[in-house]
């Protein structure tokens, strides 16, 4: 009976369609929530498709960090043609991986608060570091953080941890943004206040913030947007910090061994058009890189609007980023 | 030697086809097979280690006592799994004897199950259900602060090793009750004629049974600790809480460092695998009970009202400790299964949802069989071999998937099959090729002891009989194993139903597995659908287990093959 079964689900398999396509291939290294169902890639696939007689095939890995680490692993002969989905952070070290082409793309339409020249990568969303919080269980969240860093220890924060995730590695810039040298100091006093350092953003925010294990953590200063729009609740807003939020900046880039390049600089050329970024607010529940005028959903209008974007150059990143996980780390369990 | 020769060397033709040779007869089938699959397990994953330190040199070795960083990481690893598998074992022990002592209560079944489960529940899932039970808003917090004066803290090493017992003891209890039950039956029919008291009963009986598997189940559930990488962090409470297995993750995605990985990664290889030599050498000693099996006596020992009521409280309690955090999964759950399965008011189920049901199925079930097929394979060439070299590759092969961690193995092996991986579909087979690799200690766990207890009086007459190969298979062990086969089958395929790091390595096209689509879900702020896929991810595994559970235990009786070894009946004494 066992057997049988088996041998009829192993017979299925085998007549699984195995599609033939002709028109020009695609191949987009991208991260899973950018490619999901209800994420602006089958949106923007079937947008695109509509302009170029061309397929565009998503290979979706885990992260930012393992878009960059399978390009190291492939080299010169990866499928990519183009990656979508690296980040301030990652940037530096893939370029210095050789592996990727100028873009050519127009970058004049980009609406970013800093001034964005790279010659190749191509940003397609941003947004600010913020800690969001629960107005039920925290009606006056600090106002700073300097306030933060001070408040007593019965305030409870999750954070996420830099060696593992983005945000995390987003707010031990922050904090060395801020603070410089002193970065350590604050980080051993913010230390009583951190209920516990996850691995990525979902463990937090799902297993510990929406059980209101703590009423603040680490998130983006639009999480609050899906919230206002989607879940149609105010319970949950993004405090702002006087000291201004770090930035980040979500980039695409051409690989430099792809077969397809003018197909990919038309990708890229296509990515700061209104087809592409109208799916980027709601979808990646990020600001879109250019302007939507109108088309911004309003609940974008009740968002915080810090003062100063905190950003450093992703060379000083990558310059510093060991030297500053090990006083972080230091800090944390003296 | 040709057939003829070989089957009067052995005695008579076989029973039912007198002029041809049981299929599967030789005694090269029951070698080298398994040999092939053990070598080829060990080369893959020396090779994956080998991959990676080619790509990067080793190291310094010296930073590892030389780093204060490095050094907490491995003495906190080693503490938290220490205390973990002493936490778990001493949770197991007492409830495995009394569901040994209790072998029918209302809701044995379900319980059983329950326990099953808890080792393949997505860690974030189970971490959740955790959560709200023993966090600083949860439950239990919340009524023992107000009711007792208690609380506590789940954050550090408390919060680590309580998600480690949730997932291991009921694995560990579950393991010994086999076991347990497993006992000569003499011996508990000796007992029960001399009445004998819960002391003597478990220094003759229970003891006995459980010490051959001890070292193996203490080992299991310590490489299991010692490798745990999210719940460690999310309920660690900071980075002073990190495992080798973060640091090697860390040296690999983020700043790629493959050579300090592959340093790690031999520091788990050398720590873990001198355990599971220490395990091997004290169960080699006792592993094979030569009894024969009898109907079985009834102890008296469990029968009092006093030792009832006791066990029931005992059991009680572990029963709430196991189902509370599965509830808080449910009634979590439930708000999004609406829209899962009511999307327009109507019942229908969500096409993504099914697809992922389906893809995640297509995965696991050959990933399980691979496993099961696997595991057998390697038991028989262990125990067929005379050879103590082809006995201890076997018992190598079959726990390194274990020990090396899963994004080390992944990334060598990528680098080792760089050129071929082209088309996603392929990279499918290949999860699920590493998914049954990753399933086959357990695998194997759960048969290694059922397959070697068939005694050695029937197995000589068996081979006095020539009953060998697919005969011999079939009638002296199927009966005896049908039912742990299933139990086996079950767990190799609700690992990789669970499972997210093997897929989620390898990149796949749009289409997600469950695991992967809860991730998406969680991504896009979807918390509620997330939910929901938790809940029915659970309540898929758990189906799942009762599904096999029922394959493996027969209707009807056929002939020689008796439901369990427990009940073979008193004529068939030779």
């Amino acid at each position: 009976m066992l057997i049988r079964a088996f041998a009829l689900f192993l017979l299925a398999l085998a007549f699984a369609p195995a599609h033939a396509q002709k028109a020009a291939i695609l191949t987009v290294y991208t991260h899973p929530s950018f490619a999901a169902e209800w994420g602006p890639g089958p949106a923007v696939k079937e947008a695109f498709e509509q302009t170029c007689n061309c397929q565009i095939n998503y290979v979706v890995l885990d992260s930012g960090g393992d878009i960059l680490q399978r390009l190291r692993l492939e080299g010169k002969s990866t499928q990519a043609d183009v990656v979508l989905g690296l980040d301030t952070a990652t940037m530096e070290t893939t370029r210095q991986t050789g592996l990727l082409a100028n873009h050519e793309t127009d970058l004049s339409a980009l609406n970013l608060p800093i001034n964005w020249q790279d010659p190749v990568f191509v940003p397609y969303d941003w947004g600010y570091f913020a800690f969001v919080y629960d107005t039920e269980q925290l009606p006056n969240p600090p106002k700073s953080l300097e306030a933060l860093i001070a408040a007593p220890d019965d305030l409870k924060i999750i954070i996420q941890d830099p060696r593992t995730s983005t945000p995390g590695l987003g707010l031990l810039l922050w904090m060395r943004h801020v603070y410089g040298d002193q970065a350590a100091e604050k980080w051993a006093q913010l230390n009583g206040k951190i209920l516990t350092t996850t691995k990525s953003w979902s463990d937090g925010y799902f297993s510990l913030f929406m059980n209101g294990e703590a009423p603040m953590i680490l998130s983006y200063s639009t999480s609050p947007a899906y919230h206002m729009a989607v879940d149609k609740t105010d319970r949950y807003q993004a405090a702002q910090f006087e000291e201004g939020h770090y930035l980040q900046v979500e980039v695409a880039a051409l690989v430099d061994s792809s077969d397809q390049k003018k197909l990919g600089r038309e990708f890229l050329d296509f990515m700061l058009s209104a087809d592409f970024q109208r799916h980027i607010p709601l979808k990646n529940v990020m600001y879109p890189a250019t302007d939507l005028g109108d088309e911004l959903p309003s609940v974008f209008d009740k968002l915080i609007q810090p003062e100063e974007a905190l950003y450093f150059d992703p060379k000083t990143v990558s310059d510093n980023r060991r030297q500053w996980m090990n006083e972080w780390l230091d800090a944390m369990t003296r | 030697m040709n057939n003829l020769a070989k089957r009067q060397q052995h005695g008579l033709p076989m029973p039912s086809t007198p002029g041809r040779p049981a299929p599967f007869s030789r005694p090269g089938w029951q070698l080298w097979p398994g040999l092939t699959i053990a070598s080829a397990l060990v080369l893959l994953s020396v090779a994956g280690l080998g991959a990676l330190i080619w790509e990067a040199s080793l190291p310094d070795i010296s930073q590892l006592w030389q780093s204060r960083y490095l050094r907490t990481v491995v003495t906190f690893t080693i503490w938290q799994a220490f205390l973990s598998v002493l936490l778990s074992l001493l949770v197991a022990i007492p409830i495995a004897r009394i569901l040994a002592r209790q072998p029918a209560f209302p809701g044995r079944a379900v319980l059983l199950r329950l326990m099953e489960l808890s080792l393949v529940l997505p860690s974030i899932v189970a971490v959740s259900g955790l959560v709200s039970v023993y966090g600083r808003q949860g439950w239990l917090t919340g009524f023992s602060s107000d009711w007792l004066g208690v609380s506590w803290n789940l954050y550090g090493i408390n919060g680590i090793v309580l998600a480690h017992v949730f997932f291991n003891a009921p694995l560990a209890a579950r393991i010994l009750l086999q076991a347990i039950e497993g006992a000569p039956p003499s011996q508990l029919r000796v007992a029960a004629q001399l009445g004998l008291g819960r002391w003597w009963y478990w220094r003759a009986v229970e003891w006995p049974a459980i010490k051959p598997v001890l070292p193996g189940v203490a080992a299991l559930v310590f490489t299991l600790c010692f490798t745990s990488f999210a719940i460690v962090m999310t309920l660690g409470g900071g980075p002073a809480a990190t495992t080798i297995e973060v640091a090697i993750y860390q040296s690999l995605r983020f700043e790629f460092d493959s050579g300090q990985a592959a340093l790690l990664a031999m520091v788990q290889l050398i720590i873990c695998g001198f355990l599971w030599w220490l395990a091997a050498r004290r169960g080699l000693t006792a592993s094979l009970l030569p009894d024969r099996r009898v109907a079985s006596h009834r102890t008296k020992a469990g029968s009092s009202l006093q030792a009832r009521l006791a066990d029931g409280t005992v059991l009680g309690l572990f029963v709430l400790f196991l189902v509370m955090p599965l509830l808080a999964i449910l009634t979590r759950g439930l708000p999004g299964m609406g829209s899962a399965f009511f999307p327009q008011g109507s019942f229908s189920v969500n096409p993504a949802l099914l697809d992922a049901t389906v893809r995640s199925l297509a995965i696991a079930l050959p990933a399980g069989l691979m496993s099961v097929c696997a595991a057998l394979l390697i038991l028989a060439s262990g125990t067929t071999s005379k050879r103590p070299a082809i006995t201890r590759l076997t018992d190598v092969a079959a726990y390194l998937p274990l020990i090396i961690p899963p994004l080390v193995l992944g990334t060598g092996l990528f680098l080792l099959f760089r050129p071929s991986l082209g088309s996603s579909s392929e990279g499918l087979v290949l999860v699920t090729l590493i998914n049954a690799m990753m399933a086959l200690p357990f695998v194997l766990q759960m048969l290694k002891g059922p397959l070697g207890s068939l005694d050695s009086a029937s197995r000589q007459q068996a081979d006095q009989l020539g009953v060998l190969g697919w005969y011999r298979w079939r009638w002296l062990h199927w009966p005896r194993m049908r039912k742990p086969l299933a139990l086996a089958m079950a767990y190799g395929t609700g690992l990789s139903l669970g499972d997210f790091g093997v897929i989620a390595l390898f990149g796949t096209p749009g289409q997600p597995t469950l695991p992967v689509l809860l991730y998406q879900q969680l991504g896009s702020y979807r918390m509620d659908a997330a939910a929901a896929t938790g809940l029915w991810l659970v309540l898929l595994l758990l189906v799942l287990f009762s599904v096999f559970n029922r394959l493996g235990s027969p209707l009807h009786k056929t002939g020689l093959a008796t439901t369990s070894p427990r009940r073979v009946p008193e004529p068939e004494h030779a």
